[in-house]
């Protein structure tokens, strides 16, 4: 059992236009294994709000919320540690800045694990190994995370949050501000993760593509609601994007186009680039 | 936190919010004056009345005021407490001794218990620590059974200092209404361009008034930008878990670091972007500038710096007499 929303609300309040309610009614089911799920939405949708529910650092300002059997309503429990939470859903921010603090990147690492009370040996392995599993080899742990590259820093925080070896991984728009290479590359390496632990992955993202061909699971949101959630290509067919401001993923677009200006008949529904290829090559054979 | 007024800009429109802020500031620094000025306490309560006329006129919400008033009520209680019991000048009124005994003690821990629950438990804050204060008072002065633990000890009110605390409080009650009068009714921009105006002429000695206001709005627009990022950043290391709520002190000042670091640094980036983007748009320092809003006065103005001046002559007249 992962982490459940049962008709989960959440209002900001601000002074100019009183509550602002940027999830409403969420209701939906994660398990602590083998799910690999994209959120996508337009920006405002509340991505992030919902996200921020998924280890407590929000509370619902109605509906209740259940992550690894432990009950989190509007009102904080003292009964409840909430580290605990944390501890088993770790959540990675889109932007590196605001976690990034020590002198060397070996030290930051250690910092969530050594909040868990690991011992400081444990934990510089746990960086070590972390480390390694972002993609970046050993002479970065005595680096000063303030000099490295955007990409390296995001890794830098990712192996942060790895860590702390968390059940379920949630990450707040991993790939944005990466160039494409980076993005797959990350993008290669979460499924890695994924594949090899089988631990629950959740990714916030943008990119259609991504989502089109890595992804089993999508939950889309729209102005708060939680409107899609199933199989990718479920959601191409019949749900129309470019209502809820999304957008349809570059094979799609292609192959339709090549359908309809060539007035051939092509299966548009290709998840990568070398499929939509050979579809497109096995029509010329015609 | 949301309770403090002072300091808080309130959109409305009354006719204060009509008023030039040059107006504004000078009106609420000559009334300031005279209220020091004044030496009769009959004369202070007119100006009382007289502010909360204003706050009428201005279509001000006065229990909004009052309610704002509530944080800076500790500090007038205090002042109020240390004039009577430390002026010691005039005819006694009270005059009696206090103990201080075993019983006392337990008494006032008894008391203190009390409270603390009472508080806890009801609304009405205020109304249980004056009946904390009573209880002591009352305990000290009445309680004299059992052991002592220190010297009995004389306990008096004098007249003046029952006229001097009344005269403090009133008079801070007064700067603080006229105060905050000023800034629910200015936009902090306002409130910087009429310093900025008001002070230029101290550019021949050279005090750059310009730069000043420009510090001072800047600051201002960054202090929820830098609220907010500081938010942010609490939330990432709550999920590296650093929550503040839990854990023992130890722990938490070892993580103060992993907050201060990154906020020092995001500012850094802040003010560095800010720096681009108005150099960007052709921001030098010192040259001249127009402006979108420029500050007008109206025959508005000149009543209220009339009437303002007017109660200074007064209270120096009165003063002379």
């Amino acid at each position: 059992m992962g982490i459940r929303f049962n008709q989960v609300s959440h209002g900001y309040t601000s002074f100019a236009d009183g509550l602002y309610t940027a999830i409403k009614d969420i209701s939906f089911e994660i398990s602590d294994k083998n799910e690999f799920i994209a959120l996508v939405g337009h920006t405002g949708s509340g991505k992030s709000t919902l996200a921020k529910h998924m280890n407590a650092l929000i509370f619902p300002t109605s509906g209740t919320l259940e992550i690894f059997g432990k009950t989190i309503t509007s009102k904080r429990d003292k009964k409840i540690k909430y580290n605990d939470i944390r501890k088993k859903v770790g959540l990675v921010f889109q932007f590196p800045e605001y976690q990034l603090f020590e002198e060397t990147v070996e030290k930051d690492i250690m910092f969530g694990p050594m909040n868990f009370k690991i011992s400081k040996e444990e934990a510089k392995a746990l960086a070590k190994e972390s480390l390694n599993l972002v993609g970046l080899d050993d002479s970065y742990l005595t680096r000063n995370p303030y000099n490295l590259s955007g990409g390296e820093k995001k890794r830098v925080s990712i192996a942060g949050i790895l860590a702390m070896n968390p059940d379920i991984l949630v990450l707040d728009e991993p790939t944005s501000g990466l160039d494409p290479a980076g993005r797959r590359v990350l993008m290669d390496l979460f499924k890695d993760i994924h594949d090899k632990t089988k631990k629950s992955v959740i990714i916030i993202t943008h990119d259609m593509d991504l989502v089109y061909q890595y992804f089993n699971r999508v939950l889309v949101m729209n102005e708060g609601h939680l409107i899609f959630d199933g199989d990718p290509e479920k959601l191409f067919r019949e749900k129309d994007l470019f209502k809820n401001h999304l957008d349809y993923p570059n094979t799609i677009k292609v192959l339709d186009y090549l359908n309809k200006s060539l007035g051939i008949n092509l299966d548009i529904y290709k998840r990568t680039i070398e499929e939509a290829l050979l579809e497109i090559k096995g029509a010329e054979k015609l | 936190m949301k309770s403090v007024i002072i300091g808080q800009y309130i959109p409305g429109k009354g006719l204060f919010y009509k008023l030039d802020p040059r107006t504004k500031i000078i009106a609420v620094f000559l009334l300031m004056v005279s209220v020091f000025l004044f030496e009769r306490i009959e004369q202070l309560l007119i100006a009382l009345g007289v502010a909360t006329l204003l706050l009428l006129v201005g279509k001000i919400n006065i229990i909004r005021v009052i309610k704002g008033l509530k944080p800076i009520m500790i500090l007038l209680i205090f002042t109020f407490i240390f004039q009577i019991m430390l002026n010691k000048q005039g005819q006694k009124v009270v005059e009696h001794d206090m103990y201080f005994t075993l019983f006392t003690l337990l008494f006032l821990v008894i008391a203190f218990i009390l409270w603390r629950v009472m508080v806890k438990i009801t609304k009405f804050r205020f109304t249980f620590f004056f009946l904390f204060v009573i209880s002591i008072y009352l305990t000290l002065r009445y309680v004299d059974y059992g052991q002592t633990i220190i010297q009995p000890f004389n306990f008096a009110i004098y007249e003046d200092g029952i006229t001097m605390s009344i005269f403090v409080v009133i008079r801070l009650l007064i700067i603080i209404t006229l105060s905050t009068v000023l800034t629910l009714t200015t936009k902090p921009t306002d409130l910087t361009q009429g310093l900025e105006k008001l002070m230029h002429p101290l550019k021949k000695i050279g005090f750059d008034s310009e730069s000043f206001a420009l510090i001072i709005s800047i600051s201002l627009r960054y202090i929820p930008t830098i609220f907010d990022e500081a938010n942010k950043i609490m939330m990432a290391q709550a999920s590296r878990g650093a929550d503040f709520s839990e854990g023992k002190l130890k722990d938490k000042l070892r993580q103060v670091i992993s907050l201060l670091v990154p906020m020092f640094i995001i500012a850094f980036i802040r003010s560095e972007e800010l720096a681009n983007a108005m150099e960007s748009r052709n921001f030098v320092p010192g040259e001249p500038r127009t402006r979108i809003h420029e500050l007008t006065m109206s025959y508005r103005d000149t009543l209220a710096t009339l009437f303002s001046f007017s109660v200074l002559i007064l209270s120096i007249v009165l003063k002379v007499i």
